[in-house]
């Protein structure tokens, strides 16, 4: 009988001992499973604007639980890579989108090539407590597109030059757009290749509606493997002007009560007025039939 | 008995029967649960109704439409009636004033209800607009109310003078003194008389374009929405069909409740029930004429969205209680009033009954299904906002703004003429025997 109690003992001191290192064992699994960092996908493109800045676009994304999300609030350190030197250009936070801008206000003079002409742009995460660190290189050359307005028996063109160094480019796709709120509105065919000395020419449709009547003509190197992206901006004063046509300053059914409209100031107003004239009178004639 | 105080004697206010002090003690106890769940609304918020994003007006509206158009009746039951000078209105005219009054006093009350707060109903005046229907309801609501007013009190004069002398002989001076109040000393010299007469011609004169704009700025609440059902150019006409059938059907049921609770079978005689149900049958076809074009054209054009809204109306959800309205309220009334025997008072206080039923539940199917069916869908709210149905709470108030007017129509009933002595003594050639005792309605 004393033997079974002390077996009966054992078990149950011995469940107590097991069941909080077994517990332990789990949380720290469960921990160790918790500090399981994801790896952060870096993409990163460039694009240059003609006499503007140099624009580096970032975007970071991971894989979590087999979706794709995007990784918002990161800080990303960009540097400019030479043969010899790694000079920090400055930090970018992602945004709710997981992208980030980096603007190199010095535009392009102000980025150090490698000894074959090439820029190395590199973005560095540094990783946190969910995210692994992660970093992206871009590489590029410098190429120019010079663009202008063109008028020939009274049509406009705008003529743009390809050139890398002081070489035209012949051969060489461009898109040629115009500048809106939502999304570029293409000019004439999807591309226009440059001929042999590196131009293209293309008409401007008559009538185009721009604030003003500016139109931003744009001319565009798109996702070239050796330039990037390169923008040339045109400010034309060639479009339609657009008549503002709000009538936020006028007097109408929909307008604040300080603009209300004339009309409606006026005969509601008599109408009440007159209404109300007459019950007053009324009540006047209660109150001489009591004195009567 | 001379002819003179048997009229007095049929016509003067009675006390109510044990009947009638049951129906008084049913509609206040009604009116104080009612009084209840509003404080309850008030300290809770409308949480406390089923009124969300999507349906954010309910039921309380579908009240206040219902009030306002009931309240039509005094322009077209008594102002058209009198201005051309039909004799047969005399037994019916006071009725439909205390109706018209009631119903536009709830109709008032009704829109503070649904307020939340009544506090807000000085913002509707502190930050008004002239180009809202809001601001329009604002200031036509109570123009109605100072118009219905003075259109039953004027005619009353004559009657609270005759008043104050039969219960002065009868040696009852606390009631002979509340008549000599309500009188104004009216004792129907001729000066006075000729203020009556004037007066009266005037707001009768007022009352119809007052009625006309009342509708059409409830109506215009609802068509300068851009909704589906709403957003009409005919509203306005629709809504004054529809408050022409609704005022005629509470009237000719109240008519037939009054006769017969107080026993006026010889003044309100089955001609003037047949002249009702005429009446009744011509604002029910032109109700229905309104109803074809409200529903036909957008059936016929069917955009997606008409298509929805009146899915939801001929063969969705709301169906059973769209034909309801529609036979029940429209086509069932004119059918029986096309027959002599249908005009008899019997089938009138039903068709009556019918009328005022489906006129309220009418006013239901033009506020909620249009609500729940926006042009563009709220995002991010839970499915059950997708639908109404009112909440207890808001069944037992809008139960209570009922009762209300029904109180306030039984209060006047109680103790005003509620068929105009002086006037009718004067059709029947009858001399009012006491002196002071003067003329006009």
């Amino acid at each position: 009988m004393k033997t079974r109690f002390n077996f009966i003992f054992i078990a149950i001191l011995s469940v107590l001992l097991v069941s909080p290192a077994f517990q332990s064992m789990h949380a720290q699994d469960k921990k160790a499973k918790k500090v399981k960092k994801a790896k952060v996908r870096l993409k990163a493109s460039y694009l240059k604007i003609m006499d503007g800045a140099v624009l580096l676009d970032f975007s970071a994304s991971a894989k979590i639980k087999r979706k794709n999300v995007k990784v918002k609030n990161i800080e990303l350190t960009v540097y400019n890579t030479t043969d010899d030197a790694k000079i920090v250009l400055g930090k970018v936070r992602t945004n709710s989108n997981g992208k980030a801008t980096f603007t190199v206000k010095g535009g392009i003079k102000s980025l150090v090539a490698d000894t074959t002409g090439t820029f190395n742009i590199s973005a560095t995460f540094k990783g946190n407590d969910h995210f692994k660190k992660a970093k992206k290189s871009i590489r590029f050359k410098n190429a120019t597109i010079l663009a202008k307005l063109v008028t020939k028996d009274s049509i406009n063109y705008i003529s743009a030059t390809f050139k890398v160094g002081d070489s035209v480019v012949a051969g060489q796709d461009l898109i040629v757009q115009l500048d809106r709120l939502f999304k570029p509105l293409t000019i004439g065919d999807e591309f226009h290749q440059t001929d042999a000395n590196g131009t293209i020419l293309v008409p401007i449709e008559a009538g185009l509606p721009g604030i003003d009547g500016i139109l931003q003509l744009e001319v565009v190197l798109a996702d070239h493997d050796d330039y990037g992206n390169i923008k040339a901006i045109v400010n034309a004063t060639i479009g339609k002007v657009i008549v503002d046509e709000s009538t936020f300053n006028d007097r109408t059914m929909w307008s604040p009560r300080n603009k209300t409209p004339i009309f409606l100031l006026i005969f509601p107003n008599l109408l009440i007025l007159g209404i109300w004239s007459l019950i007053i009178y009324l009540f006047i004639n209660l109150f001489k039939i009591s004195k009567n | 008995m001379n002819q003179y105080d048997k009229l007095l004697n049929d016509l003067a206010p009675k006390k109510f029967g044990k009947l009638g002090v049951i129906w008084t003690c049913f509609l206040v106890a009604i009116t104080i649960a009612g009084i209840i769940a509003y404080i309850d609304q008030i300290i809770k918020g409308q949480v406390v109704t089923n009124m969300r994003d999507y349906a954010l007006w309910g039921v309380y509206i579908s009240s206040f439409v219902f009030f306002v158009a009931t309240s039509f009746v005094s322009s077209v039951g008594v102002a058209i009636l009198r201005l051309t000078d039909n004799k047969w209105r005399t037994p019916i005219v006071r009725i439909a004033e205390i109706i018209s009054l009631a119903s536009i006093c709830m109709a008032g009350l009704t829109i503070v209800i649904d307020m939340a707060r009544p506090d807000r109903i000085l913002n509707t005046m502190i930050y008004a607009r002239l180009q809202s229907p809001i601001t329009w309801d604002v200031i036509i609501i109570p123009t109605s109310i100072a118009v219905t007013f003075l259109l039953l009190f004027f005619p009353l004069l004559p009657d609270f003078a005759i008043l104050k002398n039969k219960y002065k002989k009868e040696n009852k001076p606390f009631l002979s003194k509340i008549y000599a109040k309500l009188a104004l000393n009216y004792t129907g010299t001729p000066k006075q008389e000729k203020i009556v007469k004037k007066s009266i011609k005037i707001v009768a004169l007022m009352i119809i374009p007052i009625g006309l704009i009342l509708q059409t700025v409830d109506a215009w609440l609802f068509s300068t929405t851009y909704r589906i059902g709403w957003d009409s150019t005919n509203l306005a006409p629709y809504f004054i069909a529809g408050a022409f059938v609704a005022g005629l059907g509470a009237l000719i049921l109240a008519v037939a409740v009054i006769r017969k609770a107080y026993k006026l079978e010889e003044y309100i005689t089955e001609f003037h029930f047949d002249k009702l149900g005429k009446f009744l049958a011509l604002a029910c076809l032109t109700y229905l004429y309104f109803n074809v074009n409200e529903y036909m054209i957008p059936a016929y054009t069917s955009t997606i969205d008409e298509a929805t809204h009146l899915n939801a109306l001929f063969t969705g959800h709301y169906a059973p209680l769209f034909w309801f309205v529609t036979v029940g309220g429209l086509i069932v009334p004119i059918i029986i009033m096309m027959f002599k025997k249908g005009r008899k008072p019997g089938p009138m206080l039903f068709v009556g009954l019918l009328v005022v039923v489906t006129s309220w539940w009418k006013r239901y199917l033009i506020v909620t299904p249009t609500l729940l069916h926006p042009f563009l869908p709220i995002q991010g709210v839970p499915e059950s906002w997708h639908h109404y149905f009112p909440s207890m709470h808001e069944w037992i108030i809008s139960a209570a703004t009922l009762a209300m007017a029904l109180l306030i129509i039984t209060i006047l009933v109680r103790y005003l003429p509620i068929i105009a002595i002086a006037k009718t003594a004067e059709e029947r050639g009858i001399k009012i025997t006491d002196k002071n005792d003067t003329d006009e309605n």
